[in-house]
């Protein structure tokens, strides 16, 4: 029985054209598009450096640690950026101008960026500086050590020195600090995570079609002398069959056809979106059992839910940075998060301690949507059908 | 006679609608039940209760014997049912429909393909074994729907409303199929508000109104509650209003009614009517078309019983 119904419902998946697209289709036409938009970016040996600017007032200059990351990004002949130092009046007026992407100034201990309008070059800068902001947090830790070593000396300026001179000590997993730039990679980790959790979707139409409340083939399999759990695992099987290997293809497709660098490990990406697709799988299972409405407004809320995860997770560029200074928790309580942020260590750190949390993190995420699912599912009577 | 199913006292609420009122039935074994209604007179509810689909407010369900519970899977693999929507996968052909839901009951694979063959045979689909749902007309599906429902031979079948919207031919069909259900043993609960198809079907009726059972027996039975015992229609083009009085006085006669060219006449009893008529027409010189008698129908029980009709 099992079987049966698990080989009818991946067979019914695959011939449904509304799953086959947002599985397949979906993600497959974002990586095209994905690998337009950044030809530019993705061929490193072309890569123009991008005209920015700097407000170098004293804000700035305190900021040691930020301040010799960025130059460290505007030097030499691999550089990133050709960087202007000015006023902030005059930073304005270049970017008013359009001589330059974007500026990056210090206001209150903090690195910002302002922009005339988002863009693939501008969102290298949101990212670079996002990335750095983020190194310097770690940085501020080893600060607070040197000075509590130093017994309570207060030459901070001189500390920083010291410290930014340690930087490619103090986070010695970085594979390789070419990467750190690659935004290509961090776009389309976060399409492989969206198409991860396009799962939600397959789940949920999976799980429609057992509840008789829901749908009357669910009625069908709710009167059949089957058992609702043989007849939910197996459906939900073939689901995450159909999810896995779309996911799979996609990561080949990117990899070995648009050529994209997804780092080394291959193998760990892979496991990574199994259990990414677990916990999809799961969502879509927990979403299906609570929304007591038909097939088309679930998917329509479950995609909404996925889109916006994406974007929180930097699907769209700069706006990972505002989400994750005005609601850092989403990143880390979101599946999209979680996947993306997997993909990320992975790429940057040899460590995999934060690519383990990150997989601890999604099994936890999909044994709790699980857990409620079958809490809905005990019951066998409905009020009204 | 052994009883299928045994419901009594059955009570089933939507809030303060009360769908089902203390609702209480039997299915004979080997019968065809016809459970007859308005639409929201309670007999989808009913079944639904039965089937344990749906949580009851009161009463007790046995199905062949034993308590039905939504894991009665003993009596699960007995029981059919033809939901009143078509439940089919657009994905799968005629074939892979009636197999998957086959599977659902009947393991062995050799058996199945047996027993989905003679489901298509039995709702006449033999020449759209590849076809997919969307290239049915609506006949067409409403008979893979039924065959998708008793391809694994039940004994005991649900059908509800199975041949709303579908053309004659496929009417026909489906009816000829029932038939043959329950010439092969299957036991029966039809529902529907179509007056004509309990009548040619059905063993008993059992008529429903908000809920309550307002009358049951066989057709005859039924019918016999009804007051009056046949109408003759006359058409006849020009009536003056003294001929017309004088209909009123014919034996038997409780109504008379004419309208546009057309007499109704209602006997409240008594033999060849019609003959009678034909008689008194000849001796008054009342020049007339057609005539033609009927016997009361289910809807003038229903119309009696309640003071609407069934289609209302």
């Amino acid at each position: 029985m099992f079987w049966h119904n698990y080989k009818y419902a991946f067979r019914t998946l695959i011939k449904s054209k509304e799953m086959v697209f947002w599985t397949l289709a979906f993600p497959f036409i974002l990586a095209l598009l994905f690998y337009m938009a950044f030809a530019r970016l993705h061929d490193y040996d072309t890569f123009e450096p991008l005209n920015v600017a700097v407000v170098n007032d004293e804000s700035y200059r305190k900021d040691v640690a930020f301040s010799e990351a960025f130059k460290s990004l505007s030097e030499g002949d691999e550089r990133v950026f050709n960087t202007q130092y000015v006023e902030k009046e005059k930073a304005e007026e270049l970017l008013e101008s359009g001589n330059i992407e974007g500026y990056v100034f210090v206001e209150e201990n903090e690195a910002k960026v302002k922009i005339k309008e988002n863009g693939t070059m501008t969102t290298v800068l949101v990212l670079a500086v996002e990335q750095i902001s983020q190194s310097v947090d770690a940085v501020n830790d080893i600060a607070m050590d040197e000075i509590q070593r130093a017994n309570g000396a207060v030459d901070i300026p001189a500390i920083y020195a010291r410290v930014a001179a340690k930087i490619s000590e103090a986070q010695p997993n970085i594979k390789d600090d070419s990467r750190v730039m690659n935004i290509v990679a961090v776009e389309f980790y976060t399409l492989i995570a969206m198409a991860i959790m396009q799962g939600a979707m397959v789940s949920s139409e999976m799980m429609n079609r057992c509840l008789p409340n829901i749908s009357n083939r669910g009625k069908r399999v709710a009167i059949a002398p089957t058992r609702k759990s043989i007849v939910v695992l197996s459906s939900l099987l073939a689901g995450y069959t159909m999810l896995f290997a779309a996911v799979i293809l996609l990561i080949l497709f990117i990899r070995f056809v648009l050529g994209i660098e997804l780092g080394d490990n291959l193998g760990l990406i892979m496991l990574h979106s199994a259990i990414g697709s677990l916990a999809a799988t799961a969502m879509g299972m927990w979403l299906s059992v609570i929304l007591k409405t038909n097939d088309a407004a679930k998917n329509v809320i479950i995609l909404t839910i996925t889109m916006v995860g994406c974007m929180f997770a930097g699907m769209f560029g700069g706006q990972k940075v505002f989400f994750d200074e005005m609601l850092p928790i989403v990143n880390k309580i979101s599946p999209v998060g979680m996947i993306t942020d997997g993909f990320y260590s992975l790429y940057y750190y040899d460590d995999l301690s934060r690519f383990t949390v990150n997989i601890v993190s999604l099994l936890v995420v999909a044994g709790i949507f699980f857990a409620l699912s079958i809490r809905g599912l005990r019951r066998q009577r409905y009020d009204s059908i | 006679m052994k009883n299928v199913i045994e419901v009594k006292h059955l009570t089933k609420s939507y809030k303060a609608h009360k769908a089902v009122d203390d609702l209480s039935l039997e299915v004979h074994e080997g019968e065809i039940l016809g459970l007859l209604g308005p639409n929201g007179s309670g007999k989808t509810t009913t079944m639904n209760c039965i089937l344990s689909l749906l949580k009851f407010d009161n009463g007790k369900i046995t199905v062949f014997g034993k308590e039905m519970t939504p894991s009665s899977y003993d009596a699960k693999a007995k029981i059919g049912v033809v939901f009143q929507e078509v439940a089919v996968f657009d994905e799968l052909t005629v074939y892979g429909n009636i197999d998957y839901f086959c599977g659902l009951y009947i393991e062995d694979k050799e058996t199945r393909a047996q027993y989905v063959a003679d489901a298509i045979k039995l709702v006449g689909l033999e020449d759209c074994t590849k076809q997919y749902p969307k290239q049915l007309s609506g006949g067409l599906l409403r008979r893979l729907n039924i065959a998708c429902g008793i391809a694994h031979k039940p004994k005991l079948i649900f059908l509800d409303e199975p041949t709303v919207a579908v053309d004659p031919q496929s009417r026909n069909n489906i009816l000829d199929g029932i038939k043959k259900l329950r010439d092969d043993g299957a036991t029966i609960v039809y529902t529907t508000h179509y007056m004509e198809e309990v009548e040619i079907l059905c063993d008993r009726v059992i008529i429903l109104d908000r809920g309550k059972i307002i009358a049951s027996g066989t057709n005859d039975e039924l019918k016999a509650l009804a007051k009056i015992e046949e109408k003759v229609t006359v058409e006849i083009p020009e009536l003056s209003p003294k001929q017309l009085s004088g209909f009123e006085k014919i034996k038997n006669v409780s109504e008379v009614e004419y309208d546009n060219g057309v007499l109704k006449v209602v006997y409240r009893r008594g033999k060849n009517n019609l003959g009678d008529m034909i008689e008194y027409l000849k001796e008054n010189r009342i020049n007339y078309d057609k005539i033609f008698a009927e016997r009361p129908t289910l809807n003038d029980v229903f119309l009696e019983l309640t003071g609407k009709e069934l289609r209302d």
